[in-house]
């Protein structure tokens, strides 16, 4: 199954040329458009009781679709907002994914619904994080362009910029500046990362984004 | 009427570069800076090139009218750059004889010769439910351009295809099409969240966009102040 | 002249800037652009409101609020994004002057002062003018697009709609007039968002910096999804 993420990253979408027997897991709306050929069976990922949960705090959609051909095709997945994608293979690793950042995997990845613990929600990103493990493929996209650090110690990321981690990265709420600073800046509630471990940040923030139209409402 | 188009895919503009007496016709609102031998008028739709005052085009929204600027050069090498509302793509499209349909708000600009027909109901409603989206019907020779929100990227299709209904920037009228579900059953389109699709068969070119400016509109509407 | 070590990633689409601060270093920023930061930064923050307040409330001469970050405990990096899609770009100012639109400001270092500057509008649409900051002094300026910018250097008269200024040399002369051509009995202020149907004219010889987008189209496209006001 070749893939080829077009248009990065922009407007990063993925091209996957499936043959006869291939399968692809993707989100619901992640489809633009199909050859013909290519069919699509929805199912529960990870169990009923996930998938609610999923829907509820995840961000994701309750559904996933398998999207499979009995004689080829061609399918374009993309996601919602502007962005960069970045495929990894997983090979028994985990990774945690914010909310909406799921594009697609093989199905030999699993997914669960994970606690990102209340530091997570009161910096905005969620109660819950997606935990993507296995082996194979696994697609996710940003809002903005996909910056990869690797965290050695300590860093200080504003609520918005994340997209996904390792596992082996800790998650502390703080405070961007002194109290007074916190509240007037701007910036309020910030995430201190803690390594070491790989981290991908997004280049832009939904948020900001919400704050800038606000402005001019 | 010479065309550049830069910063795609996102950014994407198209310079338009006009002779004495060369007409470029684009939504009010698209212009975003010319040379200054350009003359203007305000007309609200443009029918066989001549600009006739008709009842003007209720858009998709805020009950926003459809006026139309048309730019005339007076002299040569004078230079318009045009740009859509949305982050997204610019493509030209040279019109010779066929036929064009395009969806309402990936229309950008037409130069003489392009007869843009915005009555045509083909498409039909059921393709957007709920939202009032039109389509334009474009025959003639000339220029057109289009634009989209997300990269604009083609089709050239042989047999058949199927595009999710927020991702078709334009087609051409040689190709049939349908409306209808992505799965087997109702249920399935209901529970998949795909909703509907069109598919297209036929011979003819297909222009799709990589994004949804639905789906982008219900990831960022709910976060910012009610209205 | 203080000088800052920078780079500017992502770009054009997404473009984030990146300040290495020596110790002791400082860089003044737009509030709410702090993407991230290392640990030995210090973070001072002007008074709320800012640029998030809504247009046209700051007077002439008035200073931009805004945020400082110290690298107080070592050298460290800050990370700087607008909130708009869209490029950066760097100027550097050496006695000089450079007027740039409200939103279009990100970043500066020491030595550069950044105040607001009034350009009222002539014509029919007084009050609409072109919101307008002024940067001068010796050192390094980050000003920000929505979308690309294409930067023209002007000779011959050219006319540049007004959402769509990014910022200028104060070589050139500029004025503020409707649209030839447009309104349509008056109406024409009633299509647009947030002031559009206004163009600045600018001659003499200088840069000009153009963005390809602008909000107002942004702000009309996104209305029919924002929620709805339950009236009680």
């Amino acid at each position: 199954m070749e893939y080829e993420i077009r248009n990065r990253p922009a407007f990063a979408n993925v091209l996957i040329k499936l043959t006869r027997g291939d399968t692809v897991v993707a989100e619901s709306d992640a489809m633009a458009s199909m050859s013909s050929s290519i069919t699509l069976r929805t199912r529960w990922s990870g169990g009923f009781l996930s998938a609610i949960l999923r829907k509820l705090f995840g961000g994701e959609s309750l559904f996933m679709n398998e999207y499979s051909t009995a004689s080829g095709g061609e399918l374009v997945l993309t996601q919602p907002t502007p962005g960069d994608i970045e495929c990894i293979e997983l090979k028994g690793q985990s990774l945690y994914l914010q909310a909406g950042a799921f594009v697609g995997c093989d199905p030999t990845v699993q997914m669960g619904l994970g606690f990102a613990g209340f530091a997570s929600l009161f910096a905005r990103e969620g109660l819950f994080r997606l935990r993507l493990s296995g082996h194979g493929r696994l697609w996710f996209g940003a809002y903005g362009g996909i910056v990869v650090k690797e965290i050695s110690d300590e860093f200080i990321v504003d609520s918005g910029h994340l997209v996904a981690y390792e596992p082996s990265v800790n998650l502390r709420i703080g405070l961007a500046g002194g109290l007074f600073s916190s509240l007037f800046s701007g910036e309020g509630l910030v995430l201190r990362l803690k390594g070491p471990g790989r981290v991908y940040l997004q280049s832009r923030s939904i948020d900001a984004l919400a704050t800038w139209v606000n402005g001019h409402l | 009427m010479q065309t550049e188009i830069h910063a795609r895919p996102s950014a994407s503009v198209a310079k338009l570069t006009l002779d004495a007496g060369e007409t470029v016709t684009c939504e009010v609102g698209a212009m975003i800076a010319m040379s200054t031998g350009f003359s203007v008028e305000t007309t609200t739709r443009q029918r066989a090139g001549a600009g006739g005052l008709l009842a003007g085009l209720k858009r998709m929204v805020a009950g926003e009218n459809f006026f139309l600027n048309q730019f005339t050069a007076r002299a040569d090498d004078e230079h318009i750059i045009i740009g859509p509302g949305l982050s997204g793509d610019v493509i030209h499209h040279r019109l010779d004889g066929g036929t064009l349909i395009v969806q309402g708000s990936s229309w950008l600009a037409s130069g003489l010769g392009i007869h843009v027909d915005a009555s045509f109901q083909g498409v039909g409603k059921a393709l957007f439910s709920g939202e009032s989206v039109f389509w334009l019907k474009c025959s003639g020779r000339g220029d057109l351009l289009l634009s989209s929100f997300g990269a604009i990227y083609s089709v050239d299709i042989r047999d058949s295809y199927v595009v999710d209904s927020g991702h078709i920037v334009a087609f051409e009228d040689t190709l049939q099409f349908s409306v209808g579900r992505l799965g087997d059953s109702w249920l399935q389109t209901l529970l998949s969240g795909e909703g509907f699709v069109c598919h297209f068969s036929g011979q003819g070119r297909l222009y799709c966009q990589t994004h949804s400016p639905k789906s982008f509109g219900q990831t960022l509407g709910p976060m910012l102040t009610p209205r | 002249m203080s000088s800052l070590a920078f780079e500017i990633l992502q770009r054009p689409e997404f473009a984030l800037l990146r300040v290495q601060l020596e110790a002791g270093q400082r860089v003044f920023s737009e509030p709410s652009a702090m993407a991230g930061m290392a640990t030995s930064i210090e973070l001072k923050a002007g008074l709320k409101g800012g640029l998030m307040g809504s247009v046209g409330r700051m007077f002439a001469g008035e200073n931009l609020v805004v945020n400082t970050y110290r690298a107080a405990d070592g050298p460290g990096e800050v990370l700087l994004a607008p909130a708009a899609v869209g490029d950066i770009l760097h100027y550097r100012l050496s006695r000089s002057r450079l007027l740039l639109q409200r939103g279009a400001y990100l970043a500066n270092s020491d030595g550069v002062e950044v105040s607001a500057s009034w350009a009222g509008a002539r014509g029919f649409f007084s009050g609409q003018g072109l919101v307008l900051l002024q940067a001068q002094g010796d050192g390094d300026l980050f000003f920000n697009a929505y979308g690309a910018v294409l930067q023209v250097d002007v000779t011959r008269d050219y006319i540049v709609d007004t959402g769509y200024v990014v910022a200028f040399e104060d070589t050139l002369q500029y004025s503020v007039s409707a649209l030839p051509g447009l309104g349509i009995g008056g109406q024409a202020k009633a299509f647009f968002f947030g002031g559009e149907g206004l163009v600045v004219r600018f001659s003499g010889q200088g840069r000009v910096w153009i963005q390809t987008r602008t909000i107002g189209p942004l702000l009309n496209w996104v209305y029919p999804f924002r929620p709805q006001k339950r009236s009680d």
